[in-house]
Formats: C-alpha cells, sequence, structure tokens
C-alpha cells in the first residue's frame, strides 16, 4: 500500500509537467469486442508529438462511471512491451479517472509512437430484457461511445464493433457506419476534440455464456514432501437474463441446438502436471465431468449438475494436486521460492468477482516475503493445523475483487525453512508410539504388583 | 478392569508360551475378522463414493454435523424449524443422540491430533469400524456361553453375515449400526455379571447399556430380555446371589441411566414395555428377602411368616398397578409394539406403520438370503445349548427364540436376530469340528457341570481351539481311530465347503442387494458400461442454489430427510413420522384435485412440490408406486374426502392408462408424475407418454397446471419439481405480449416486497395448524 | 397372629446372635436407607411429585442405594463365599463404592 502510494505521488510530480503537453492522437484504430460476457477494447493509438519538448509519458482516460467496471488495463509499446501503466489524479480533468503511463521511449518532439491500449470491462453487457422465458432469445445492449475518449484531439479514427452474433436489433449510426455479419464499423471520424462523448448503443443477441464467478476461494497447500495441493471452491452464477417462467425438461431435451442461453458446460484448464483431480459439491462427487490431456495443459469439461439458466446459481469444488519441484524451487542463498499463479483459469473469458488465495506454507517457515504481480490486498496471516501439528502452518490469505484471465499470472513468496522439520511429525508419532509402549509395560507391571497383593490379602 | 488385569495375570502364571501363541491366534483371527467386515462393506464407497445412503442416515449424518458445528449442548436443545413446517422439530429430545455422540467425539479427538478429517468421512465409515467391534463382543459373549474356537467361529460369521451387513454398509449412517455392537456388549457384560456376581460387572452392564439406550429404540429388547431371563431362571429354581446382585443392581442403574437420554424420558418408569423389568426386580427381591429369612428361621416358621408376607405382598403389588393404571401413570402399549404381537394391527390401524417396507413381515427367503446356512445350523447350536443348559445358555436360548419370533414378524429385526444366529451357529460348527477334529484322549462330558472352573475349562478349551483353527487337520485325522478317518475327512471338507459356500453367499449379497447408495443410482448398458443417475442430487442441489432459503418444499416423507439434508429446506413432513395427521394432510394434497391441493398447500405455506417419478428410466420406487399409501394414510385422516376406492378401477385395478380411474387420473400427485410427459417419446417403438415403470400409456396426456409450474426436473425426469404459484400469479388477465414483460418485471419485485413482509401476512396461517394440531392431539 | 409374633422375636434373636458384626453395621445403614425412601416417598404422597426428575433420582439413588448395600452384604457375608467367586470382601467393597461413584455421578445430573 506505502509503495503504491509513493508511486502514485512520484507519477503525480512527473504529470505534472505533461499536463500541458502537445500530444495528439494521429490514428485511432479501436475494436470493441462484444462477442464474450466482457467488453474488451483493444486500440491501436499513433501519438505524435507536436510541442517542442521530449515527452516521456502520455494519458488515458476513461469515460466518467467506468472505473469500477474496469479489471484490467495494459499498454504496450509497438515491440510488445508492457508500459507503467499508473492511475493519476489531475486538477485539469477534475474527478476524472486519468492513468499516466510511462513511454520506454521517450517522445522527441515531431516524432510519433505506436501503442496498443487495451482495457477490459466487466458487467457492461446488460441483458435486455432482463427476463426471458427458455425459449427466447438472450439479448444484451451495450452503451458505449462513439469516440476514442481522450484527453488530446485524436485527428482520425475509426471504431469497429464485434457482436457475438449476426442478429443485431439495433444500433446508433453515426455516420459513417456499416455493418457485416457480426462486425459494425463505425468511421473513420476525424478531428476530434478532447473529451468528447457521442452515446453509442448496440442491442444484439448473444448465446456467449454469461457466467460469473461470484466468490473464488483458492487454496494453495505446500508440501515438502513434494506435493502441492490446490483446492478452488467456486460459486458461480448466470448472470444473462433471468429465467422467466418454468423450466421445462420437455422442451430442454427436445432443443438440441448448441447456441442456447443456458449453460450446460464449461472447460476448466488445469496445469499439464496436475493429478488425482476431484471435482465435488457439499452434497459428494459431481459424476460428469471429463478430463482430455492435452500436451502442455489438461482440459477438463465440468458439467454443473444442472444446466444453469439466467439467475441460477450454483457452487462446487475442484481439487487438483501438482508436484512441487515444478513450482518449488530452492535459491542458492538457500531460501525457498514457491512460484505459483494468484488465479488459475476458471472458464474461458473468465469473470471473477472475488478471489481469495490462501497460501499454506509448511511448519516453521519464517522470514516470509510476498511479490504479486500486481496490486492485492493482503488479509491478515492465520495458522492453521494440520495431521499432528503442534505449531501450526502460516497461511498468507490474499484478495482481489474483478478479475479476468489477463490476471492469471505468478506470485513469488520466498522463505526460510529447515529440512529437518520435515521429520517433526514422524519423529513425534514415534515418540508417542514409544510413550504408549511404556505405559502399556509400566500398567502391566503395575497390575501384577496389585494383584499379587490382593492375593495375599484374600489368602 | 481390577478383575480382568487378574484373571490375566493368574493365566499367565498357569500357563506358559502356549497361552501366547492361542491367544496370538485368537488375535489374528479377530483381526481378520475386523478388517474382513469392514472391507466387504466397502463396495458402496468403492462403486460409488464415500456418501451417506438412504433416507434416515441422512438426518443422522445431518444432525452430527449440526452438533460438531454448534457443540453438544445446543444440539440438545435444537429446535428444527426446517422440519414438519409448521411444527417444528425438537430434535434434541426425539433422537437417540448415542450415533451423533460416538462420531462427533471421533471427530472431536481427530481433530484434537489435528487430523482433519471431514465428518462425513467419519459417518460414511463408522458402520464398518463398529462391525468389528461387533465381532470382537460377539467373540467374548460366545466365548462366556460356550468356548472361545465357537466365538471365533461366531465373530467370523457377524463379520460377513448379510443380515448384519444391510444395516451397516459403509454410508448407512444409521442407529443400527453402533447398536447391534452394544447390543451384543450389553448381552456380553450381562452373562459375565451373571457367572461372577460382581457388582463391577453389572455396574459395568447398565453403563453399555447406557450406550445402547443412546444409540436405539431396540434397547426395548435388551430390557425385556434380561429380566425374562431372570424369570426363567428364578422359575427353574436357579436363583442364587450372584443373579440377585447382577440383576439388582444392573436393573437399577439401567433405570436411572436410560432416563437421562431425553428421548426416553421417563418412559421406563411409564410404559408397559418397562414394566415387566420393574416386576422382575420386585419379584427377585421378594425372592431374595424369602430367601434369607429361609436361611435364618426353621421350616414351619418360615411358612407362617410366608403366608403373611405372601398376603400382603400381593395386595400391595394389585393395589399399586391398579392405583398406576387408573391414574394414568404407566401408557399402554406403543402402536409399534402392538404390531410385533398382532402382525395384522399395523395394515388396519396405522398404515403409516404398515406403508414402511422394511416393517413388513418377513419371508422365508429374505431368512435364507441373508443368514445362508446359519438359519440351518442354528438350531444345532441351541440344541447344544439346550442340552447343556447352565445359567448363562438359558439367557441365550431366550434369546434367540425371542428374536426369531421378532424376526419373523417384522423383517427390520432380522437384525436383532443375527447376532445370535451366528452365535448359536459358531456353537454348531466349533462343536462339529471338534467331533471330527478332536484326538480322542479327553472325553468333553464333563462340561455342562462345570460351572466353578470354567476358566480352567475355558483354557483348556482355549489351547485346543487355537490348534485346530490352523489347517493341522491331516495329521490329526491320521491319528484319530474313533470315527473312521474317510467319515471325517468327507464331514469336514463337506462342512469347508459349507463355510467356503457361505463366504460366496456373503459377498454376493453384499456385493448385490446391500451396497446401493439408493440416492445415486447406476444402470449398466448393454456393453457393460456404466451410467450414473445422479438426479436426486441432482435436484437437492437445485433446490439447495436457486430457491429462497426459506422455501418450503413439499414432499412425501420418505424425501424430507434427504431434502433437509442435502437441499437444507424447510420440509414439511419427513421419515421421523411423528405426527400422523401432518402426513396425512400431505397425503390429501397429493390425492386432491388441483384446485382443492392448492388450498391445502397455500394453508400450509407450499412453495415446491417435490415428486419422484420413474416412468422415464423404469424406477420402481416412485411415488406413483408409492401412491396408495398416501391415499390410505389421507383416508385414515380425512374418510370423507379421500376415499381408496375411488383410484381403482371398477375391477378393483390400479392403473394409470386409459382405464384408470378419474379421480386418480386428475390428483395432483398423478398430474405433477406427467406433467408434459404424455408428450415424450421415449424411443420409436413406444408411443408418447409411455411409462417404463407401469408399462403402460399414460391416459391423461394433455393437460396444463393452473397452480403450480415447472420448476425444475431432472435430466431423466426422476425428481421433478413444481412451483407452486402466488394467487396473484393465475388470476392476472390476459395482456398483450408486448406489455406482459412490463408487467412480469413488476411483480417479480413485488414478490419479493412480498416475501419480506411474509411472516406477518402467514401469521394467521400458523395459527390455524395450532388448532390443527389441538384437533388432532 | 400371635405365632408371628413368636416367629419375629425369635429371629430377632438369632439375628443378633449370630450375625457378624460387620453385616450389622451395613444392616444398620441399610435400615437408614430404607427409612429414607419411606421419607421421599411419603413426602411425594403428600407434596407431589412436581420436580419429577427430582424426585425420581433422589428415590432412585435410595432404591439403588439399598440394592447396592444388599449386594454388598451378600457378597461380603463370609456364607455366600462360595457363590462369589474370587470376589474378596475388599474387592466387593471397591465395586460398590465404583458403583455408587458412578450412580451418584448420573443422580447429580438428573436431579437437575
Amino acid at each position: 500500500m506505502y509503495k503504491y502510494l509513493v508511486c502514485g505521488v512520484f507519477a503525480f510530480l512527473l504529470t505534472l509537467n505533461i499536463a500541458n503537453s502537445d500530444i495528439i492522437n494521429k490514428n485511432v484504430e479501436r475494436v470493441i469486442d462484444l462477442s464474450s460476457q466482457l467488453v474488451k477494447i483493444s486500440a491501436t493509438i499513433t501519438l505524435e508529438n507536436t510541442g517542442k519538448n521530449t515527452e516521456s509519458s502520455f494519458l488515458v482516460i476513461l469515460e466518467p462511471n467506468t472505473l469500477r467496471n474496469l479489471s484490467y488495463i495494459s499498454v504496450k509499446d509497438s515491440h510488445k512491451d508492457e508500459l507503467k501503466v499508473t492511475p493519476v489524479k489531475l486538477e485539469k480533468y477534475g474527478d476524472k479517472d486519468v492513468f499516466s503511463v510511462k513511454l520506454n521511449q521517450q517522445l522527441a518532439a515531431g516524432r510519433t509512437a505506436v501503442v496498443n491500449l487495451e482495457c477490459i470491462f466487466t458487467n457492461t453487457l446488460v441483458p435486455y430484457p432482463s427476463s426471458i422465458t427458455q425459449k427466447e432469445r438472450q439479448l444484451v445492449r451495450y452503451f458505449g461511445n462513439h469516440y476514442f475518449y481522450s484527453p488530446y484531439i485524436t485527428t482520425k479514427q475509426t471504431t469497429s464493433v464485434v457482436a457475438n452474433s449476426r442478429s443485431i436489433e439495433t444500433y446508433t449510426k453515426l455516420k459513417p457506419v456499416s455493418q457485416s455479419d457480426a462486425t459494425i464499423t463505425y468511421g473513420p471520424y476525424t478531428d476530434i476534440k478532447e473529451l468528447q462523448i457521442s452515446p453509442m448503443t448496440v442491442h444484439f443477441e448473444s448465446n456467449a455464456p454469461f457466467l460469473t464467478v461470484t466468490r473464488l476461494e483458492r487454496l494453495i497447500e505446500v508440501s515438502h514432501w513434494g506435493n502441492i495441493a490446490v483446492q478452488e471452491n467456486i460459486d458461480i452464477l448466470h448472470t444473462g437474463a433471468k429465467l422467466k417462467g418454468p423450466f421445462s425438461r420437455y422442451d430442454y431435451q427436445r432443443d438440441t441446438s448448441n447456441n442456447h442461453h443456458s449453460i450446460k458446460s464449461y472447460k476448466t484448464i488445469l496445469p499439464a502436471a496436475a493429478h488425482s483431480a476431484y471435482y465435488r459439491d457439499s452434497n459428494g462427487n459431481i459424476s460428469t465431468s471429463q478430463v482430455r490431456v492435452r500436451k502442455d495443459w489438461i482440459e477438463l469439461e465440468l458439467r454443473p449438475r444442472y444446466p444453469l439458466f439466467g439467475g441460477w446459481r450454483s457452487s462446487y469444488t475442484l481439487g487438483y494436486s501438482v508436484p512441487s519441484y515444478q513450482y518449488l524451487y530452492k535459491t542458492p542463498a538457500g531460501q525457498y521460492v514457491l512460484r505459483m499463479r494468484l488465479i488459475d483459469n476458471v472458464f474461458d473469458d473468465m469473470h471473477v468477482v472475488e478471489l481469495e488465495t490462501s497460501i499454506v506454507l509448511p511448519v516453521g517457515v519464517t522470514n516470509v516475503k510476498l511479490n504479486t504481480p500486481y496490486q492485492v490486498e493482503r488479509l491478515s496471516d492465520s495458522l492453521t493445523y494440520k495431521y499432528l501439528d503442534t505449531k501450526g502452518r502460516p497461511i498468507i490469505r490474499l484478495k482481489k475483487t474483478n478479475l479476468v484471465e489477463q490476471h492469471i499470472q505468478d506470485f513469488e513468496i520466498t522463505y526460510d525453512w529447515q529440512p529437518i522439520l520435515l521429520l517433526h511429525e514422524p519423529i513425534l508419532l514415534s515418540i508417542a508410539l514409544y510413550l504408549l509402549f511404556l505405559v502399556v509395560i509400566v500398567y502391566v507391571r503395575l497390575d501384577f504388583s496389585l494383584s499379587k497383593a490382593e492375593h495375599v490379602k484374600t489368602q | 478392569m481390577v478383575q480382568a488385569g487378574r484373571q490375566k495375570s493368574s493365566t499367565m502364571l498357569k500357563i506358559n508360551s502356549k497361552t501366547g501363541f492361542s491367544s496370538l491366534i485368537i488375535f489374528t483371527v479377530l483381526l481378520l475378522a475386523w478388517i474382513a467386515g469392514f472391507s466387504s462393506r466397502l463396495f458402496a464407497v468403492i462403486r460409488f463414493e464415500s456418501i451417506i445412503h438412504e433416507f434416515d442416515p441422512w438426518f443422522n449424518y445431518r444432525a452430527t454435523a449440526y452438533m460438531v458445528d454448534n457443540g453438544f449442548y445446543k444440539f440438545l436443545n435444537w429446535f428444527d424449524e426446517r422440519a414438519w413446517y409448521p411444527l417444528g422439530r425438537i430434535v434434541g429430545g426425539t433422537v437417540y443422540p448415542g450415533l451423533m455422540i460416538t462420531s462427533g467425539s471421533i471427530h472431536y479427538i481427530l481433530h484434537l491430533l489435528n487430523i482433519n478429517v471431514h465428518i462425513r468421512d467419519i459417518c460414511v465409515f463408522l458402520a464398518p469400524i463398529f462391525s468389528g467391534l461387533t465381532a470382537i463382543s460377539t467373540y467374548f459373549l460366545t466365548k462366556e456361553l460356550w468356548s472361545a474356537g465357537a466365538g471365533l467361529f461366531a465373530a467370523c460369521f457377524i463379520a460377513i453375515v448379510p443380515g448384519y451387513i444391510s444395516r451397516s454398509v459403509a454410508g448407512s449412517y444409521d442407529n443400527e449400526g453402533i447398536a447391534i455392537f452394544a447390543l451384543q456388549f450389553t448381552y456380553y457384560l450381562w452373562v459375565k455379571s451373571v457367572k461372577t456376581g460382581s457388582i463391577f460387572w453389572s455396574c459395568m452392564t447398565a453403563l453399555s447399556y447406557f450406550y445402547m439406550v443412546s444409540a436405539w429404540g431396540g434397547y426395548v429388547f435388551i430390557i425385556n430380555l434380561i429380566p425374562l431371563h431372570v424369570f426363567a431362571l428364578l422359575l427353574m429354581g436357579r436363583y442364587s446371589n450372584r443373579l440377585f446382585t447382577s440383576y439388582t443392581t444392573f436393573y437399577i442403574l439401567g433405570l436411572l441411566f436410560s432416563m437421562q437420554i431425553p428421548f426416553v424420558g421417563f418412559q421406563p418408569i411409564r410404559t408397559s414395555e418397562h414394566m415387566a423389568a420393574s416386576g422382575v426386580f420386585a419379584l427377585i427381591i421378594a425372592v431374595a428377602a424369602l430367601k434369607y429369612l429361609q436361611s435364618v428361621l426353621s421350616k414351619a416358621e418360615f411358612k407362617s411368616l410366608f403366608t403373611f408376607g405372601a398376603l400382603t405382598a400381593a395386595a400391595i403389588v394389585f393395589l399399586t398397578v391398579v392405583v398406576l393404571t387408573y391414574t394414568g401413570y404407566v401408557a399402554p402399549w406403543s402402536g409399534r409394539f402392538y404390531s410385533l404381537w398382532d402382525t395384522g394391527y399395523a395394515k388396519i390401524h396405522i398404515p403409516i406403520i404398515a406403508s414402511v417396507s422394511e416393517h413388513q413381515p418377513t419371508t422365508w427367503f429374505s431368512f435364507f438370503f441373508d443368514l445362508h446356512i446359519l438359519v440351518t445350523t442354528f438350531p444345532a447350536g441351541l440344541w447344544y445349548c439346550i442340552k447343556n443348559v447352565n445359567d448363562e445358555r438359558v439367557f441365550v436360548v431366550l434369546y434367540a427364540l425371542s428374536a426369531v419370533y421378532f424376526a419373523g414378524v417384522m423383517v427390520r429385526l432380522m437384525l436383532t436376530l443375527t447376532p445370535v444366529v451366528c452365535m448359536l451357529s459358531g456353537i454348531a460348527f466349533s462343536s462339529l469340528l471338534e467331533l471330527f477334529l478332536r484326538e480322542d484322549d479327553t472325553p468333553r462330558s464333563s462340561e455342562s457341570d462345570a460351572d466353578d472352573e470354567q476358566t480352567t475349562t475355558s483354557n483348556r478349551r482355549l489351547y485346543d481351539k487355537a490348534g485346530r483353527v490352523p489347517k493341522m487337520k491331516h495329521e490329526q485325522v491320521r491319528e484319530s481311530d474313533g470315527i473312521g478317518a474317510n467319515l471325517r475327512s468327507i464331514v469336514i471338507v463337506v462342512m469347508l465347503l459349507l463355510l467356503m459356500l457361505f463366504a460366496v453367499h456373503c459377498t454376493w449379497v453384499t456385493s448385490n442387494a446391500y451396497s446401493s447408495p439408493s440416492i445415486v443410482l447406476a444402470s449398466y448398458g448393454s456393453d457393460g458400461s456404466r451410467q450414473i443417475l445422479d438426479d436426486f442430487r441432482e435436484a437437492y442441489y437445485w433446490l439447495s442454489q436457486n430457491t429462497d432459503d426459506s422455501a418450503r418444499v413439499m414432499s412425501w416423507w420418505d424425501y424430507g430427510y434427504q431434502i433437509a439434508g442435502m437441499a437444507n429446506r424447510t420440509t414439511l413432513v419427513d421419515n421421523n413420522t411423528w405426527n400422523n395427521s401432518h402426513i396425512a394432510l400431505v397425503g390429501k394434497a397429493m390425492s386432491s384435485n388441483e384446485s382443492a391441493a392448492y388450498e391445502i398447500m397455500t394453508s400450509l405455506d407450499v412453495d415446491y412440490v417435490l415428486v419422484i417419478f420413474g416412468g422415464v428410466i423404469g424406477y420402481s420406487g416412485d411415488d406413483i408406486n408409492k401412491f396408495l399409501w398416501m391415499v390410505r394414510i389421507a383416508e385414515g385422516e380425512h374418510p370423507k374426502d379421500i376415499r381408496e376406492s375411488d383410484y381403482f378401477t371398477e375391477h378393483g385395478e390400479f392403473r394409470v392408462d386409459a382405464e384408470g380411474s378419474p379421480t386418480l387420473l386428475n390428483c395432483l400427485m398423478y398430474k405433477l408424475s406427467y406433467y408434459r410427459f404424455g408428450e415424450l417419446k421415449l424411443d420409436y417403438r413406444s408411443p408418447a407418454g409411455y411409462d417404463r415403470t407401469r408399462n403402460a400409456v399414460i391416459g391423461n396426456k394433455d393437460f396444463t397446471l393452473t397452480y403450480l409450474e415447472e420448476a425444475y426436473t431432472t435430466e431423466h425426469w426422476l425428481v421433478r419439481i413444481y412451483r407452486v404459484k402466488k394467487p396473484h400469479e393465475f388470476n392476472r388477465p390476459r395482456i398483450p405480449v408486448s406489455n406482459r414483460v412490463i408487467k412480469t418485471q413488476t411483480f417479480v419485485s413485488k414478490k419479493n416486497a412480498k416475501r419480506r413482509k411474509g411472516t406477518i401476512k402467514n401469521k394467521p396461517v400458523v395459527i390455524k395448524r395450532k388448532t390443527l394440531t389441538t384437533k388432532q392431539s | 397372629m400371635a405365632k408371628i409374633g413368636a416367629v419375629i422375636t425369635k429371629f430377632y434373636n438369632e439375628y443378633s446372635t449370630k450375625t457378624p458384626k460387620k453385616l450389622k453395621i451395613i444392616d444398620a445403614y441399610l435400615l437408614y436407607i430404607l427409612l429414607t425412601g419411606v421419607v421421599q416417598f411419603v413426602y411425594c404422597l403428600l407434596v407431589g411429585t412436581f420436580p419429577f426428575n427430582s424426585f425420581l433420582s433422589g428415590f432412585i439413588s435410595c432404591v439403588s442405594s439399598f440394592v447396592l448395600a444388599v449386594c454388598l452384604r451378600l457378597q461380603v457375608n463370609p456364607e455366600n463365599k462360595n457363590q462369589f467367586y474370587g470376589i474378596s470382601p475388599e474387592r466387593g467393597f471397591a465395586d460398590f463404592i465404583f458403583a455408587h461413584a458412578i450412580l451418584h455421578l448420573v443422580v447429580m445430573n438428573f436431579i437437575g
């Protein structure tokens, strides 16, 4: 958190002198991908420095009230290198959500640079009508902006909107505009002012799975015996149009077409080394799943117990084990490094509302350091006891909201640990057994003497 | 403990390493019996998964989980408002908590050691583990009764006998699983205490009896059998001070202990089932007093005192009985016990008891099926016991006779017969083998009167038996010369064959008949592939995830526990069939037509109705097949509205096809089962609406539901859930489609608002129920 | 009636001469318990059994103390030595104590 603040302040200071920069967007090619439940906006921006000073950064700005739906933002330059994006607050833009992007190579006066901006928004496609019967089609609406929203003047821009199906009910027609198949092309528009908004609406049929993971609890248990157990408790909710009226199994069985708004199954991808996977819920195994082993991963086709219609929820537990040698390393300095994914694939184009990752470290680790790929909230550590533990195992708990596929990245934990601790439990067990035998021996001896005494007494 | 230790040490002194060898063999055999018993109960876990079976175990599991989560005291005071809506159920006072406490304490101990086993797994494996304990206590009991060899036989038998496995497979987490152990152990301690006359052993008997009371309603069997034993001994003139000590101590402590269980309460002094025990208690005290006087006084003096005493005693007893019965302290026998004496009683008076398949009289087939060759060998053992009778053999004889009777009355009580059959068969086999495998040096005649030297004889026999168990038979056969060697070997081979057949039969029965979890069904394709039909859990899970948390689900009582356990929703009736009229009300709703049923359902605040329908896959245990019981139970309480004869055709048949009676074809159960089934074609050969369970095309195909709508139907149509519409949903006028969307949107929110207000709005309904219940009680 | 009276006096005489002192102590204890039980019973008849479990636990504890003492008496009595094989008076007394321990634990619980 502290680091974050420092960063922000630093960026703020940095951006003070670029507030009145002379950058323009020479050309913007924007693609709004609505083919899944997410809104993926990617824009290729050609920046031109029309001023006299060399610029080292530029600004990206979001339309009002979209920040809470923003799940992921990244900017890459023409070499596909990630650029550093920092949220800043600028007086000039009031309470608008501004990001400052630091360029890897400074933009000299009069030069141009090409950058790729990628934003992913969740909860932005709204089903309309919001509830439908089993037989009706699922329609969704997208509200956007015809223009690329930017603090700079845009010389020329085109936008193409990719819908999920070719059946598009309506869309706003700001000329020039054309539709072919599932794609609507807006523009080219020229000479757009800063912060220009022109509302765009697209209303179309979407049979993409509108499936939201409302909560994902990921538990990683590290054992130095060579195994890392991963368990994910997943709550899912169909966030598409709600089912209105009855569900008829008869109609459902007759309708064999694949593109239906209900969700029958989806695929989860596990690491290639995963083994002994299980798929269950509070009532036991869910017997309908298939495992396909691919070259680089394992594909798990999961079928919930029932097909999911709009507004229906389900929850399940998925667990598997991976060998630790792929994820646990020892540094030359004698420290251990655990490098695993903070979140893993649940299904394609997933949207995770809330993630809580817990990492259970072995008994007796000290000096734990955590390194995450992006900002996460670290909850207070806790302890757990397993298998005859006397000392607890520390749990590192992390939390983050609003995640998408792009967040599947590795975290890193380094810690000190003595390998002798591995023998902790076997030694404990043997001591306990030894004591037991000892007690039995003593008991037998004691018993012997007692009864003898009694014998003497009776005689 | 002291005494056991002493015996152990004294035997240690007397006997050298050979006892070590024999006790090693005993230990090994018992261990093997345990392992065999445990593993043969795991078919269901291996074939399916570690899951709770059937119906009642789901309640036990739910209660255990509640106890583990909330602690023991909260469990004892648990008022379950999710069952028997709107009455609720005081769970703590209406269960035998022994089962929950047992698994809860296992869970607690394991968690103290930080071994995080889920309570479900403990519950699943509890019965198989206890089967091992049962085998061990059977061994001890048989050893006390006859010999260690017979005990080993009995232990092996009980470990694998289907009659017991049927109630103790992994996952069948029910009272019987631990109760049989408690039963056997109590009997063992009882026999032990009768033998020694020690207060200690009878205290242990009482404690074990306490455990039994806490575990199963079948404790009544113990509290009647032991007095019966005492009474028989008194009649046979076998009174001894030992008997007095053991019985009086056991009875008074057992009485006190049994009243500690909230569910039992004051029953032990108030109901007729327990009166025999107190009668015998009074009797034995009287006898003891007389005996004492007899020892002090001369014969003539005794006589005069006796007449006086007898007269006063008789007057007092008579008066107390009259007064107690008159004031209503002693309750008459409960229905279930009546049905034990008069097998036709339940059928006429209590259809709810008769409707349970396990309360039906036992068929000869099931005797053989559950016990196999033991059926034939146990009379032999019984005869041995009668022939060489002594105090404790009287007990086993009585045990056998009463258990045979009860098992004949009710399939369920086969369970109490099984242990004694195993013991007596063990005795029979052991005697037989003894006869045919013995080196003829010590004729075994001095056995029947060897009461006091029991320890020494048993030690000697123990050694012989131990030598017999491994395959040393060839040398022994060769040495012997009493009976022809050929005859011996033939008999032994035949016997071994029989035992082998028995083992094979047990395994076969266990794997085929008793290892289905019944909530997961498996069907086998023609190519041997297995398909799992998981419809029950599908439906229950749907309910748990997609209905309001306080939704009330109406179903037939069979599924009450499962709905509560797996779906965690409020049910109206469940397998704890304590309130017959409530069940009858549900039965009435199911057997009325839709509008009449709707009235009942709204008065009961029903949100969802769940029916089981097997017509698509040919599952025979579905609600239509149980339907006649619903009608009968409903008729018992509402004879004006429901008549069983209405549901039969003119020829007295129960059929669902076009010739079925119109009442049947329009009742709620029929409609809910067959809603839209008339359109379904199962395969190309059969016509649409062909019911595979009843092999008929259904009679009423095209109908719509006014007051209900299909909410969910599982993949194989096995479970169908309907939502009961609110009044404004079916009364609304026709509106053009364009407006309808808006309309529904508003009423969705309206419904939510109503839900929130629900408690206030439903209040009058609750009062209505109250009046109903008072009327019933 | 007079005959009965004679029998009783004879019984009393025989009892006071033949019974060992140890047993007499136990008999006194028995009498005391018997009286307690009777008092309790009379009380319940007069006042009522309102806390039924309390009455029961009190009464049953009386009865069981009585019964246990009788058992102890039987076991201690040298005349019955042959019937109680392997139970010495000490052993009998230990058992008696054990039984009382569990009895009173339960009574405590039950009396509420």
